[in-house]
């Protein structure tokens, strides 16, 4: 589970992120969505204990990621919206490296499985630069799913990767967050949202605009109803923008 | 050059300078910024009461700053030219690429960005050279410097140009620099057969004293190969040594006609520039800008157990780093082939002179990475906080991150130095060398094995810990800086790192010092070993200190504010 409480994150006079509070159970897919600049990275960097909050309690799978990082990173795997790897090892090397981090000791049982689902079992012996833009995400979504993570947070995880890709990546998602794992997601593809996420959280400006099933959302706003999340959206951050010019 | 590109340059400096003058804020930049104004201004207090008349000869002056202008550019002939030189940022070549520019005018554009290093270097080099030997004026020689370093920035595109041109036509053996080498190799030969005549003549001169010597080597450099060779740097320096407006005025013209005639090799090479800087590009765009465009290939390593220590695992993957980087294996075959030659001339009890000198420069190599070392082996935090986000989400302790990046580079250069060591103590085994004793040689090297890992990760550490409190001002990632004219950044940092390993070693050295004074009477040289303990424990105290110390501010770095270093 991933619980976060009054979640602020301040950058000189900028509030990238204000009074953020909200729970991932475990089995759920929270989708992430608002415009450009409206604090999703950063809210997902701070719950991946990248960049420390100004304010507010971030839990993961029952650890305080302040008090106790290491538990809580143990419990937990981000996946970027850029891939980062390292050049100079292997896509099996790069596997081995993040499960021995993560202290996964049965990795040679795992990873035929983990290669398999990425389709990345051709180019196991692979470095980074010899790989394509796709399968480089791949791989980087292989890294986190080694350590069969408790909490999977993903930036725009579908970049890049192919129909066929794109396919397999919402299964897998969908697999990990039916084994129980808390899942939280940005998108900008907001179909992708719609069809995969138990509930959406719709941030502007760093503060939450929405957050629950979109069926609740539309509750709450019933000139909304009837319509598809991208409606609803563009009605939540449209109204928000014309109330405010 | 058109106007938009200008633009693009001079605003792209100017808002560089903004953002560093913006980092004073942060108490831990000005603060830096304070101790290195304070250390020049030390400098420069501390030697101009001193400056006398000059106590060597100004022609043998000219002749050191031919020899070091001429070893520069042979350097860029044999290292210093590769496609690097004609790299583009992946943001030029998205944008100044499919626009209507002419290639003549990107050329003329990427001189210009250039320009901006080159001047702060002129700064730098005008004040450390001010009041020494030779008093030119700082205009005159700000603008001896500026052509001078100009022209190796234009020599090195130059020669960059060359070699993909002749690359794009097929002349394969170019790939291996054989070619390029063989050519060096004959004029550099040429060069010293000419000088062998000299030979006993600085044999003598050796033996009266440093300025007969130098007098004897300026009498063999005006032979006519040697004197053909450093003419280029002589030129170059002449105008930087000039103490008058006469001498300098003689000086500047011929200098400056090397510099436009550079220039003018280098712009008329648009037709080489415009593959080569394309291929430069694409090369780094795919390998990712993180690698600096270098190339790795998946050469077999040791398999990384699953379990233990978390930090061994970005232990391996830094030593992978360098593995596949081939520069390991080139190396490690250096100091077989070496070590080979040593014994094979040892068991024919020829070679004896050859053999020491071999050793010494060996023993002299080991010493100064000492200094060096840690600057140039970066396969640690250096490297890696381009990718801080990634190691900040790590489930592992800011102590042992640093830690563990530390030992990568730390075992490596130490690697190095006990190779050299070692080539040294054998050389010396084989040589009719009677000082230092054996026992002695030996001791040195048993007290190298056992401190030299810790002084090398004192010296680390006081690397990433740099990187890490002022990444702004520290090489991140692999890219960096290459050419003479980006030397000045580099001996800033030297120095300063210089003066904090003085300041760490005192610890260390007074322990060891100490028990070594009490355990020499009874010991003697064999004292040394228990001393480099006595030293090595202090030095882990430190160590330990600074790891916490360096962690903690590991675990406080957003990845926000280590932004991409761009060099120009």
């Amino acid at each position: 589970m991933i619980e976060v409480e009054g979640l602020q994150k301040v950058y000189g006079n900028l509030a990238a992120v204000q009074d953020l509070s909200f729970r991932v159970l475990p089995g759920e897919v929270v989708g992430l969505v608002g415009p450009n600049g409206a604090g999703k990275t950063t809210t997902l960097h701070c719950l991946a204990g990248i960049t420390i909050p100004t304010a507010g309690r971030v839990r993961v799978a029952g650890h305080d990621l302040a008090a106790d990082p290491v538990s809580a990173k143990s419990a937990l795997a981000f996946v970027p919206d850029e891939p980062h790897l390292f050049e100079y090892l292997t896509v099996e090397e790069h596997l081995r490296f993040v499960a021995r981090l993560y202290r996964v000791g049965d990795v040679d049982r795992r990873l035929p499985g983990v290669l398999r689902e990425m389709e990345l079992e051709d180019r196991h012996g692979a470095l980074p630069g010899e790989l394509s833009r796709g399968m480089k995400q791949k791989l980087a979504i292989a890294c986190a799913l080694i350590h069969d993570p408790k909490a999977l947070l993903l930036d725009e995880p579908l970049t890049g990767l192919d129909p066929v890709g794109i396919r397999r990546m919402k299964a897998t998602i969908l697999e990990h967050a039916r084994a129980g794992a808390s899942v939280m997601l940005s998108s900008h593809l907001l179909h992708l949202v719609e069809e995969i996420c138990t509930r959406v959280l719709i941030m502007r400006r760093g503060r939450v605009l929405a957050f629950g099933t979109i069926s609740e959302i539309v509750a709450s706003r019933p000139d909304l109803a009837g319509l598809r999340l991208e409606e609803v959206f563009l009605g939540l951050v449209g109204l928000e923008d014309s109330v405010e010019g | 050059m058109t106007g938009p590109l200008a633009y693009l340059a001079v605003r792209s400096a100017r808002n560089r300078l903004v953002r560093q003058l913006r980092r004073l804020r942060t108490p831990r930049y000005a603060l830096a910024l304070l101790l290195g104004l304070a250390y020049l201004w030390a400098v420069g207090i501390h030697r101009r009461p001193s400056a006398g008349p000059p106590q060597v000869n100004p022609e043998t002056i000219e002749l050191l700053a031919a020899v070091g202008i001429t070893a520069a550019l042979l350097w860029i002939w044999i290292f210093g030219a590769d496609r690097r030189a004609l790299a583009f940022s992946r943001a030029e070549v998205t944008w100044l690429f499919p626009a209507p520019v002419t290639r003549r005018e990107l050329i003329r554009y990427k001189l210009l960005r250039g320009q901006f290093v080159i001047l702060f270097n002129v700064l730098l080099w005008t004040f450390l050279l001010s009041g020494g030997w030779v008093d030119t004026g700082p205009w005159r020689r700000a603008a001896a410097i500026w052509i001078l370093l100009t022209t190796l920035a234009l020599h090195r595109l130059g020669v960059a140009l060359l070699r993909s041109s002749l690359l794009e036509h097929g002349a394969a053996a170019f790939r291996s620099r054989a070619v390029t080498l063989t050519i060096l190799a004959v004029v550099v030969g040429a060069a010293l057969v000419d000088a062998a005549d000299a030979l006993p003549a600085l044999r003598a001169a050796w033996d009266l004293g440093l300025q007969q010597f130098l007098a004897a080597a300026d009498a063999a450099a005006r032979r006519p190969v040697p004197a053909a060779l450093l003419l280029p740097g002589r030129l170059l320096a002449r105008p930087m040594l000039a103490q008058s407006w006469v001498e300098w005025g003689r000086g500047i013209l011929p200098a400056a006609g090397l510099l436009l005639a550079h220039y003018v090799w280098v712009v008329r090479s648009d037709a080489a520039f415009e593959e080569s800087a394309a291929a430069a590009a694409l090369t780094r765009q795919r390998t990712g800008d993180q690698s600096g465009g270098r190339r790795f290939a998946a050469r077999p390593i040791p398999r990384l157990a699953p379990a233990g220590w978390q930090g061994g695992a970005l232990l391996w993957k830094n030593l992978a780093a360098v593995v596949r980087t081939g520069r390991a294996r080139g190396v490690v075959l250096g100091f077989v082939a070496v070590a080979l030659a040593i014994t094979l001339l040892s068991i024919g009890g020829t070679g004896a002179t050859l053999l020491e000198i071999v050793g010494w420069l060996a023993a002299m190599w080991a010493g100064f990475l000492l200094v060096l070392g840690p600057q140039w082996v970066r396969n640690d935090l250096r490297t890696d906080l381009s990718k801080l986000a990634l190691l900040r989400s790590y489930p592992l302790r800011g102590r042992t991150v640093v830690g563990a990046e530390t030992a990568g580079s730390t075992a490596v250069l130490t690697a190095l130095q006990l190779g050299l060591a070692g080539i040294a103590y054998l050389a010396f085994q084989g040589a009719s060398v009677q000082e230092p004793a054996p026992a002695l040689r030996t001791a040195a090297l048993a007290a190298a094995v056992v401190f030299l890992p810790a002084v090398n990760f004192l010296a680390m550490l006081i690397q990433n810990g740099a990187a890490l409190l002022l990444p702004a001002w520290v090489r991140v990632g692999t890219e960096r800086p290459i050419g003479v004219e980006a030397l000045g950044h580099s001996m800033l940092m030297m120095v300063g790192f210089t003066a904090i390993l003085a300041v760490l070693l005192l610890g260390p050295a007074t322990a060891g010092g100490a028990v070594f004074l009490a355990l020499q009477p009874f010991a003697g040289w064999w004292a040394a070993a228990p001393a480099a303990l006595g030293a090595l424990l202090a030095a882990g105290l430190e160590s330990r200190l600074l790891l916490l110390r360096l962690g903690r501010v590991f675990e406080a770095t957003d990845p926000s504010s280590v932004p991409p270093m761009e060099w120009p």
